[in-house]
């Protein structure tokens, strides 16, 4: 037998979101757990992604060498732009053709618009906005089962949550809080085409207008050095010192939710349980308390600096190094530094 | 207030009341969130949703329904909707359908829709983004999969509601841009904040609401649900664990007051460049 | 439904506070239509106090009190001052005795909790309550109040008779001439206060506390109020400590102290901070008290108008009690409501009636006998420093004068006194303070 672990590849105007390869990964994970049911069984476990679009080409090859054994890829111009109706057919036909064991999808807007009605269509169980995964043994259960973990209750609670009688397993997955995995210039995997034709009934709605929003320029998400601030920034002007620094850290600036509300900064920057999820090498929190919220966002980074007056202050639990004092004093400090490091390399 | 009057739109929304989870707190021994004195709230993102569909009622003197699967309490969330301006609320309430994950949720609520829907023909399905307290945002599309209807989520704005050609004008928020949609009606959404405005009701409507009691469906009638699809049993998810968030170990901490400023930065860059391919990133030696 | 009909009730409640609620719930048991308009989102959310709330006064509302389930935190059964020095801290408390007594006198409460409650009982007893909405001002008929002006659209609501307990910010009170217009500074106080959520195991530990069914109430003296007249406190509810100090509005402007630095020097006291360490903030206030008491007391009834709670200062500072006037008050008030549909006639003259009914109660001979108070402080404004850590050195130096000949100690103890204030001067303090507060 085989047990398939699937991965939704999703795309936008050809490009694939990095959460698809960040979730082949996963699913590798997964299947290297169940190795000792799989030797006893002789069972196969394959990682697969499925693809939907026009003209992907590109992307089912890059998912192939992210580690996918299969692609499975439907072509089709009426699919070009994401539509909920259709690619939930296409998605509920595939599924019920190769009864995945498991399958991920990432927790993006697209993704989360998409597994909801997926789930519901081929009549299974999906938990959403997962942040751990695994493969794990329960109480009359004969072969493991996906044992998927999330923050509930505004991040206050971490639940596991498993489908134990409904296939596949479905989860969708935040971006960035599993690691990406090794790109290989080899891949042995292979694609194949569905045929799948996309009947007029399944278009109930059309894409009339697409308009690009300034703010996103910023992909806090996938940002390697992150200078984030919060209350203690005191105003909007705050940011701008951040900014300075993340400029010579090559950085972006994210943000508490706390000045979100307060109108000092874009939605977009805001880090944490109802913002964006970040594993950069760097993150500096400054004048951030590190509510439960804030902390499920980017605890997962390299190196945690916090700044903050108060040696109290939660952030300083999960802190690499802390630094107790004023940000006003500490930051500029930082930029000094930094720029003196630089000068010294030159000379 | 009358029902029997035939209106030209007719918006349903589901509504859920939840835990205002700002106030949570945990218990230290037991891990367990502390429900007992927790403050419940209509969902935010539910709120504006009713403001929406109360604000195309206006537009198209239509009718608005609300419905919610809850305990007895949620009548404060419904009767909140009534002081927006809804017409017309009903509270799905029965033990049986305790313990029911989103797919177990959308089922009911899908055979409700479908009864309103016979009584008075309902033109678009309003769902909030998300509820916070699972922050799962999937009975939404749930309930539009089971209806098979287009659904639009994470919508900021609705531009057209077309009765005549029967079709609306969406425009939905996604990470990198704004689509703007064309969908059949019957229709759902599910929707951001920015959709609407709350109203401030004037105090007639808000007495009214105070007095309003709103239609109690339960598996008694007046509809009838499939058992074994109700609740905990009907519910493909189970939850296997809760715990809180693991804490990480703490790392040293400097005082700017003991070792100075410039002293606590230069430690900080020292162990920043440590940091495996940071150095090479920001150009300088460890 | 028509806007066009007039909202109309026997009685309007302004404010559903501690007065507001129990009014309502009278009025209503004698058969008035009741309508209570709370301007928070719930009853209580924007209340808050020290605090402990008196057992006498509920039961006197609610003689099944306890089979409703009232939500208080932790029963007071250790009470009394808190001396503190720079440095120092003598505690003259009381446990055991009287405070075993059955039912127990006081309890901490959180008033989010508790008034939300405290409202719901009424509402049970048919109380109409109205939230999210401010009163702002009166419908009259000439002298006559025969309604109220809500700030929603079509805002009005019409009753013969208003009980304004609309707590110490009086607004409506000075609106119609009854107070005069706003608080002035030496006779009511600013109260800041932190609430600090703590295990309930570290609270039993740090207080000496069995469980949690024993609580602390302390009233701090000394090095609290950076020598400006005030008073401090310190409560302990199940799994959170209230702390926080008030001192008169008059001083805080002419020492030019911020109300939160005086609470964080409180917080950081080398005493008192160990005793909230580690504790995560859970609300932040600020929040006056109308110390004048009787100085300052509005006319408590005019035409179709009736007064109770804060809103007509009945508070007595140096005991902590105000709820308890509150609950009284709003029960007079409720009682001639009553009374007043029972004679279908709304006068002022009629409506005397709730001061006859007040001045027979605790409220107002309390507030008579305690009239003094803030002059006292005014014109001692040094005695809530002086004292307490003269107390503090007496007994640090009576308890450490090992191995030195006794008649030194007493001397050099009579001397920390005297340094800071002469002898007569003492004297006189301790008398006139006698004076004010026991009326001999
Ligand atoms: C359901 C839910 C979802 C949420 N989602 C998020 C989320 O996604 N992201 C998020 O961030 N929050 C979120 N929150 C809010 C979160 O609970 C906190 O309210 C918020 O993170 C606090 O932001 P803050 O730390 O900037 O502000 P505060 O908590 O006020 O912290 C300010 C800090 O700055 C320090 N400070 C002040 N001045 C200085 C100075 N000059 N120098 C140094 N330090 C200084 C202070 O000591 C303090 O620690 C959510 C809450 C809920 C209930
Ligand atoms: C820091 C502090 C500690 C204290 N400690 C104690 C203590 O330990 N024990 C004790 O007995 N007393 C204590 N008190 C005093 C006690 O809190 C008050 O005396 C008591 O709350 C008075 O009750 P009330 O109903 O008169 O006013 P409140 O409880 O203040 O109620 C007034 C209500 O009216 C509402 N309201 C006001 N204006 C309007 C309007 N225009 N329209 C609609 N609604 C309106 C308000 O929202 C509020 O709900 C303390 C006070 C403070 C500030
Ligand atoms: N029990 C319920 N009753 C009615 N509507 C609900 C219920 N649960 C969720 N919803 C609706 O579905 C939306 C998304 O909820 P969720 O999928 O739980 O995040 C909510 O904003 C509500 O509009």
């Amino acid at each position: 037998m085989i047990r398939r672990f699937w991965v939704y590849i999703e795309q936008e105007d050809g490009k694939a979101h990095q959460v698809s390869w960040e979730l082949l990964g996963v699913a590798r994970k997964l299947t290297e757990e169940i190795k000792d049911e799989l030797e006893q069984s002789g069972d196969t476990a394959l990682v697969e992604g499925v693809l939907v679009g026009h003209q992907m080409e590109e992307v089912a090859k890059e998912a192939l060498q992210y580690g996918a054994d299969t692609v499975y890829y439907v072509d089709d111009p009426a699919v070009k732009h994401y539509l909920n109706k259709p690619y939930t057919s296409v998605l509920t036909q595939l599924v019920k053709k190769y009864e995945p064991e498991v399958f991920l999808i990432g927790a993006t807007t697209l993704g989360r618009d998409l597994a909801g009605a997926v789930a519901t269509g081929v009549g299974t169980g999906l938990t959403a906005d997962t942040t751990h995964l695994a493969m794990g043994e329960v109480k009359n259960s004969t072969s493991k089962l996906l044992l998927a973990t999330r923050p509930a209750f505004g991040g206050n609670v971490i639940a596991t949550i498993l489908c134990r009688n409904h296939r596949p397993q479905m989860a969708t997955v935040r971006p960035r809080v599993f690691s990406m995995p090794a790109r290989l210039p080899e891949a042995p995997g292979r694609i194949v085409r569905e045929e799948i034709a996309i009947t007029p009934d399944m278009i109930n709605a059309e894409i009339i207008e697409l308009i690009a929003n300034k703010a996103s320029a910023v992909k806090v998400e996938y940002a390697d050095v992150i200078v984030a601030g919060g209350r203690g920034l005191g105003g909007a002007k705050g940011f701008e010192l951040l900014q300075e620094l993340a400029d010579e850290l090559g950085g972006v600036v994210g943000a508490s939710r706390a000045c979100v509300d307060a109108h000092w900064i874009a939605y977009d920057h805001q880090v944490g349980q109802t913002g964006k999820t970040v594993r950069p090498k760097l993150y500096i929190a400054a004048g951030i308390s590190g509510a439960i919220q804030h902390k499920v966002g980017m605890q997962e980074s390299d190196f945690i600096l916090a700044i903050n007056r108060d040696p109290h202050a939660p952030i300083f639990d999960i802190a690499t190094m802390g630094i107790v004092g004023d940000l006003y004093e500490v930051i500029p400090a930082m930029i000094k530094e930094i720029r003196a490091r630089k000068e010294a390399q030159h000379v | 207030m009358a029902m029997e009057e035939l209106t030209v739109f007719h918006a349903l929304v589901s509504i859920k009341q939840v835990p205002d989870t700002t106030n949570i707190r945990i218990d230290p021994e037991t891990n367990n969130l502390i429900r007992q004195g927790i403050p419940t709230i209509l969902n935010p993102y539910d709120a504006h949703a009713v403001a929406a569909a109360v604000e195309w009622k206006r537009k198209l003197n239509g009718k608005v329904t609300i419905i919610t699967m809850g305990p007895a309490a949620a009548v404060t969330s419904l009767r909140e909707c009534i002081e927006m301006g809804a017409d017309r609320a009903i509270l799905i309430s029965d033990r049986a359908f305790a313990g029911a994950d989103t797919w177990a949720t959308s089922y009911v609520l899908t055979e409700v829709i479908k009864a309103v829907h016979e009584q008075d023909p309902i033109d678009l399905i309003f769902f909030g983004k998300q509820a916070i307290d699972g922050d799962t945002a999937q009975v939404g599309p749930g309930v539009a999969v089971r209806l098979d209807l287009p659904v639009v989520s994470y919508a900021v704005k609705i531009h057209d509601v077309n009765l005549e050609e029967k079709f609306v004008i969406i425009e939905r928020k996604t990470e990198n841009r704004n689509e703007v949609i064309k969908a059949k009606l019957p229709a759902a959404l599910t929707c951001e904040k920015e959709i609407a405005e709350i109203p401030y009701a004037s105090l007639p409507n808000l007495v009214y609401s105070l007095r309003y009691e709103p239609e109690v469906w339960t598996t008694e009638g007046p509809i009838t649900f499939e058992p074994s699809l109700l609740g905990l049993k009907g519910s493909p998810t189970t939850v296997f664990k809760t715990g809180t968030p693991e804490k990480h170990v703490a790392g040293e901490v400097f005082k700017t007051a003991e070792v100075g400023v410039a002293g606590a930065v230069k430690i900080a860059f020292d162990r920043i460049l440590e940091v495996e391919g940071v150095a090479s990133m920001l150009g300088v030696q460890k | 439904m028509s806007n066009t009909e007039k909202l109309t009730f026997d009685v309007i409640v302004v404010g559903a506070g501690l007065a507001g609620s129990a009014a309502a719930v009278i009025a209503a048991r004698g058969g008035l239509s009741v309508a209570m308009v709370e301007r928070g989102p719930a009853p209580g959310s924007k209340n808050y106090f020290g605090g402990a709330l008196y057992t006498h006064s509920l039961l006197d509302i609610y003689p099944d009190l306890w089979d409703r389930k009232p939500p208080l935190e932790r029963p007071v059964t250790e009470t009394g001052f808190w001396m503190l020095s720079k440095d120092g801290l003598v505690r003259a408390t009381v446990q055991g005795g009287k405070l075993n007594n059955d039912p127990i006198d006081a309890y901490v409460a959180m008033r989010a909790k508790f008034d939300a409650w405290w409202a719901d009982q009424a509402k049970k007893e048919g109380v109409f309550v109205i939230t999210k909405t401010v009163v702002e001002d009166f419908i009259r008929e000439g002298e006559q109040v025969i309604g109220v002006i809500t700030d929603r659209p079509d805002g009005e609501i019409y009753a013969p008779l208003v009980i304004i307990c609309e707590g110490v910010n009086n607004l409506l009170t000075q609106k119609l001439g009854l107070a005069k217009h706003d608080l002035q500074g030496h006779s009511s106080a600013l109260a800041v206060k932190q609430l600090i959520a703590l295990p309930a195991e570290t609270i039993n530990a740090r207080f000496g506390l069995p469980s949690t069914n024993h609580g602390l109430a302390a009233s701090v003296m000394g090095d609290v109020s950076m020598g400006l007249p005030g008073l401090g406190f310190l409560y302990t509810g199940i799994d959170s400590i209230s702390i926080g100090v008030g001192v008169t509005l008059e001083a805080l402007t002419e020492a030019g102290i911020k109300p939160y630095e005086l609470l964080q020097r409180y917080m950081n006291h080398p005493i008192i901070a160990p005793l909230i360490a580690g504790g995560r903030l859970m609300e932040y206030g600020a929040h006056i008290i109308p110390e004048g008491g009787w100085s300052t007391m509005p006319k408590l009834y005019t035409a179709g108008v009736l007064v109770a709670g804060d809103a007509a200062s009945m508070v007595n500072a140096l005991h902590w009690e105000g709820t308890n006037m509150a609950i009284t008050a709003g029960k007079a008030a409720g009682e001639t409501a009553i009374e007043a549909h029972q004679k279908g006639d709304f006068s002022a003259k009629t409506l005397s009636a709730y001061k006859a009914r007040l001045d027979k109660t605790f409220v107002m001979t309390d507030l008579h006998q305690y009239r003094n108070l803030s002059r006292f402080l005014k014109t001692h404004p040094d005695f809530m420093a002086i004292y307490p850590s003269f107390v503090n050195d007496a007994l640090g130096m009576f308890f450490t004068g090992f191995g030195k000949p006794k008649n030194k100690l007493y001397k050099d103890i009579l001397k920390s006194l005297t340094n800071r204030r002469p002898l007569l001067k003492a004297a006189g303090d301790i008398i006139a303070f006698g004076r004010t507060i026991i009326g001999i």
